[in-house]
């Protein structure tokens, strides 16, 4: 008996959590024209923040010594699966309270990174947002206190200690398209504003744009400071789905997964990112399940789906790089003033 | 004395060797191409696993061969990707932006399709190449020089990297279809006019492009202690970075910004150990600390995009 | 009048090559002065030092703002903009993948509804209404309201033209800096165009220093007329005299 509900909510799950990535990107890259090959870097700096936060409180505020058992060790990892379900204020308190220091966290380090890209081109702003994206990676390899190349597990979610585990997948669920329809509507208005309008702007010819009085380098910031942030939530939201963090999780086919949903939704349409997340996730998915089926063991199904990514950022750049979605005009007042105008009669 | 003598002495001159391969093709690529290929790395690990391969499944021991055959290998994957992705989005009239990106999807690709490459030759030999041990050739001699001995790989990379200089200044400088290629990057509207097909350019520019930093990874295969199929990522930082300082279209500034490179990841970080205590595997932080200095103080302006905004008090 | 912006003894090289060479000049407030000079010989490269585009090598620009003259070489270009100059570019530089409206509403200088918490609330929407009528009222004039919700990209050269030098107009500005606003526009529309120009600096006081290439247009509409020659100025004076000044008269017809 296959359980749908079960596969459902956990896709549904993930999909809430990419689709949140695939907003972010194409709100920096899509409406802004900043390219950002290094999503990666605030998906994980946002994960780790919420993961290293949670751990080491749940076992300093029940008594533990960290420096003894730190949350990495063996016994540490038994003391948090014991603790998860004790206290669900501190579950739930820690949980917002991670969600908006990794916003914090990884959107001010978007902020800064913004700073040496400020004038450069888009080569070089993709390029350094890549290696700040590896040089994580192995910065973390390397970092005891969160565990190193293992990383850190067992962290306790925010509904541990609801007994049904169906309930605490579904109320999880709840919570992350809380989340997304949060950033949904948050991207939606900032870009269906004269903010976006600029952006945009910025984004077909940043030379012009400064001419014409716009604070380019600002505005970059701004962008990079709202997008990495969202991008940390999600990433924060990822822990907890997880339970566990480990560098080899936030590798740049990570980044180009999500960069493939929004080349394959529309860049610049956000409901195209939603449908973009929803085809990559479902594509993902049954490459997963018929790959297997199959017969193909002599090569390991990841490769593949890596693959994959790839071959479709190609092929639609070459085939469809308007992806299936269009952009659309910015929607403001001014369009029904124009419709008002073109309907009273010609011209002046 | 110098911090780390005579060992970082002896390391950054071997890395400067190895950075003049993998840099200059990819500065080469850029002035005549105008295509900002993220997909260079590959062309380093694939020519690094052409040599891996036929160690491994032919027990080939000769480094010529290796590096014969990565050249072949490197240059037919870079014209592959001119004339079925880049050309023709080219010709569609593609911003630089998106056939950067585009490079960006072939890099993934190569990446995972040697991952799977790599089962493969596991299945039919049952040896491990996903993780490969450095190989060691038996037709390059080491040299012994006032008590020390140069490795195999100093060899080669230092006659490699020698090699292509002096072949890439005769070519450019004296020969006429080398200074079409130099016409091309100048000033490609004139170029055209004058009769040189810019499209022979750019596909011979690609084939020297990856050949030549396919070289440089076979040549690898008998430097570095374990190779895998994230080796050539893994220097992407330092060999763009080396590009970056010539702007990506000057080929003497790129060979400077290999000794600059490979100068502060050999005896810049020796000295920040030394005196400091800050361990030598943080080497890449150091480069991209460079990296970020370069942006900020001296933006490459010229190549690819550039913001008349300079960051001043006043005002 | 007295002078709102002043030049003085600009130079600026690149690389070898000099594009201006000590060039001193002034425009008056509410003057509408002319710019002219053969193909190279330094236009835009002053436009592009007046607005920060570039930082000259040697002298200065003043500009005159509420408290007197106020220095403005070396500031960035959004904040010459903010001090009240726009220039139009001879290439058309417009947003070619937002509508001809778009392109015109992104022009005014501190929408409220460009700061990122303001854009979340909905209180810009008045100020925005206010700005698409004027941006109406100003495509209605040159008959391009058919055009508003059409991309740029779409557009002909003609009309790319003519909404560059129109963008430039929606906002309040003191001193237009128009480069070249009526090549490849047709003599009709060029007169409206102009027409326009003396009408707001007669309505609203504004200053305008035009670089046009069809003399016979600007020596209606202008004051005064510089020219320029190999980056250095070669004469100036009322339009009549100066174009029957013999040495500009070569200049032209010796290097244009």
């Amino acid at each position: 008996m296959i359980d749908v509900v079960g596969f459902l909510v956990s896709w549904l799950t993930l999909l809430g959590i990419y689709s949140i990535l695939a907003l972010t990107l194409n709100f920096e890259s899509g409406v802004s024209g900043v390219t950002n090959f290094g999503k990666v870097l605030f998906y994980g700096v946002g994960a780790y923040t919420a993961a290293a936060l949670t751990v080491y409180l749940v076992l300093i505020l029940n008594g533990f010594d960290v420096g003894r058992t730190p949350p990495y060790s063996v016994e540490g990892i038994v003391a948090l699966g014991q603790l998860a379900g004790q206290n669900p204020a501190l579950n739930l308190a820690l949980f917002a309270l991670s969600l908006v220091l990794a916003f914090l966290a990884a959107g001010l380090l978007g902020y800064l990174l913004s700073y040496p890209i400020l004038r450069v081109g888009p080569a070089f702003v993709g390029f350094t947002l890549l290696s700040s994206g590896e040089l994580m990676r192995i910065f973390l390899q390397h970092f005891e206190p969160v565990g190193a190349s293992k990383g850190l597990m067992s962290i306790p979610g925010p509904f541990a200690w609801v007994p049904e585990p169906r309930v605490r997948e579904l109320a999880f669920l709840g919570v992350v398209l809380a989340l997304l329809a949060l950033t949904y509507v948050v991207m939606d208005r900032l870009v269906n504003s004269p903010l976006g309008r600029t952006l945009r702007a910025v984004r077909e010819d940043e030379v012009a744009a400064l001419c014409l009085g716009k604070h380019v380098p600002r505005l970059k910031a701004t962008v990079l400071f709202i997008g990495s942030g969202f991008t940390g939530v999600a990433g924060a939201l990822l822990a907890y789905y997880l339970t566990a963090v480990n560098p080899g999780m936030f590798v740049p086919a990570v980044t180009f997964n999500v960069w493939a949903m929004i080349i394959l939704g529309g860049m610049g349409n956000l409901r195209g990112s939603l449908v973009g997340a929803v085809l990559l996730t479902l594509f993902d998915r049954l490459l997963t399940f018929l790959t297997p089926q199959l017969g193909i063991t002599v090569i390991s199904p990841d490769y593949v789906r890596w693959f994959s990514v790839g071959l479709l950022i190609v092929a639609l750049l070459l085939l469809r790089p308007q992806g299936l979605l269009p952009e659309e005009p910015v929607r403001t007042p001014a369009l029904e003033e124009l419709e008002v105008a073109l309907r009273g009669g010609g011209s002046g | 004395m110098l911090p780390g003598y005579p060992y970082s002495i002896v390391n950054f001159l071997h890395y400067f060797f190895f950075y003049l391969l993998f840099s200059l093709p990819l500065t080469l690529s850029y002035r005549n191409t105008k295509v900002i290929n993220f997909a260079h790395s590959n062309f380093i690990t694939y020519g690094m696993y052409t040599a891996v391969f036929l160690h491994g499944l032919l027990g080939n021991t000769s480094l010529p061969a290796a590096a014969a055959a990565a050249f072949l290998v490197g240059g037919s994957m870079a014209l592959l990707n001119n004339i079925a992705v880049f050309r023709p989005l080219e010709r569609r009239g593609a911003s630089p932006s998106l056939v950067m990106i585009a490079s960006m999807g072939l890099w993934i690709m190569y990446n995972y399709l040697l991952y799977m490459l790599a089962d493969v030759a596991h299945f039919f030999s049952r040896k491990n190449f996903v993780s490969y041990s450095k190989i060691a050739y038996s037709d390059v001699p080491e040299l012994s020089i006032a008590g020390f001995t140069l490795s195999q790989s100093f060899v080669a990379s230092m006659l490699a990297a020698l090699g292509l200089v002096v072949a890439l200044y005769l070519f450019l400088e004296k020969t006429r279809l080398g200074r079409a290629m130099r016409a091309v990057s100048d000033n490609p509207v004139l170029a055209e006019v004058s009769g040189i097909p810019r499209d022979t350019i750019v596909n011979l520019t690609w084939l020297i492009a990856g050949g030549v930093a396919a070289v440089g990874g076979a040549v690898w295969t008998c430097f570095s202690g374990t190779i895998t199929p994230q080796s050539g990522d893994a220097m992407i930082l330092q060999v763009f970075t080396v590009s970056f300082i010539g702007g990506l279209v000057s080929l003497l500034r790129t060979g400077l910004g290999a000794l600059a490179i490979s100068f502060i990841e050999n005896v810049g970080i020796a000295a920040l150990n030394t005196y400091l205590g800050v361990p030598t595997s943080f080497r890449p932080f150091l480069t991209f600390a460079t990296l970020l200095t370069i942006l900020i103080a001296s933006p490459p302006l010229g190549a690819a995009g550039g913001l008349p905004y300079r960051f001043r008090r006043r005002g | 009048m007295a002078s709102i912006l002043e030049v003085n003894s600009v130079s600026k090289k690149f690389g070898g090559v000099v594009a201006l060479e000590e060039v001193t000049l002034s425009v008056p407030e509410r003057g509408i002065v002319g710019l002219i000079g053969p193909n190279g010989s330094g236009k835009t490269t002053l436009f592009n030092v007046v607005t920060g585009f570039h930082v000259p090598d040697k002298g200065e620009v003043w500009f005159r703002n509420q408290g007197g003259m106020e220095r403005i070489d070396g500031l960035n270009p959004n904040e010459v903009f903010a001090r009240g100059i726009v220039r139009t570019f001879q290439v058309p530089r417009l947003f070619k993948n937002l509508t001809v409206l778009e392109n015109l509403l992104v022009t005014p200088r501190n929408q409220l509804g460009e700061r990122p918490l303001a854009a979340l609330r909905r209180g810009w929407e008045r100020e925005e209404r206010e700005l698409a009528r004027r941006a109406i009222e100003l495509l209605k004039r040159f008959d391009l309201l058919p055009y508003a919700n059409t991309r740029v990209s779409e557009l002909s050269a003609a009309h790319i033209k003519l909404v560059e030098t129109v963008r430039g107009l929606m906002t309040p500005a003191r001193l237009y800096l128009l480069d070249e606003p009526a090549a490849g526009v047709e003599a009709g529309v060029a007169h409206r165009l102009f027409s326009l120009v003396r009408e707001l600096r007669e309505r609203e006081g504004l200053t305008f220093f035009i670089v046009e290439h069809r003399i016979e247009i600007l020596t209606r509409y202008v004051d005064y007329l510089y020219v320029l020659h190999n980056g250095k100025l070669l004469a100036e004076g009322k339009p009549e005299e100066v174009i029957s000044d013999p040495r500009v008269v070569e200049a032209y017809i010796g290097g244009g």
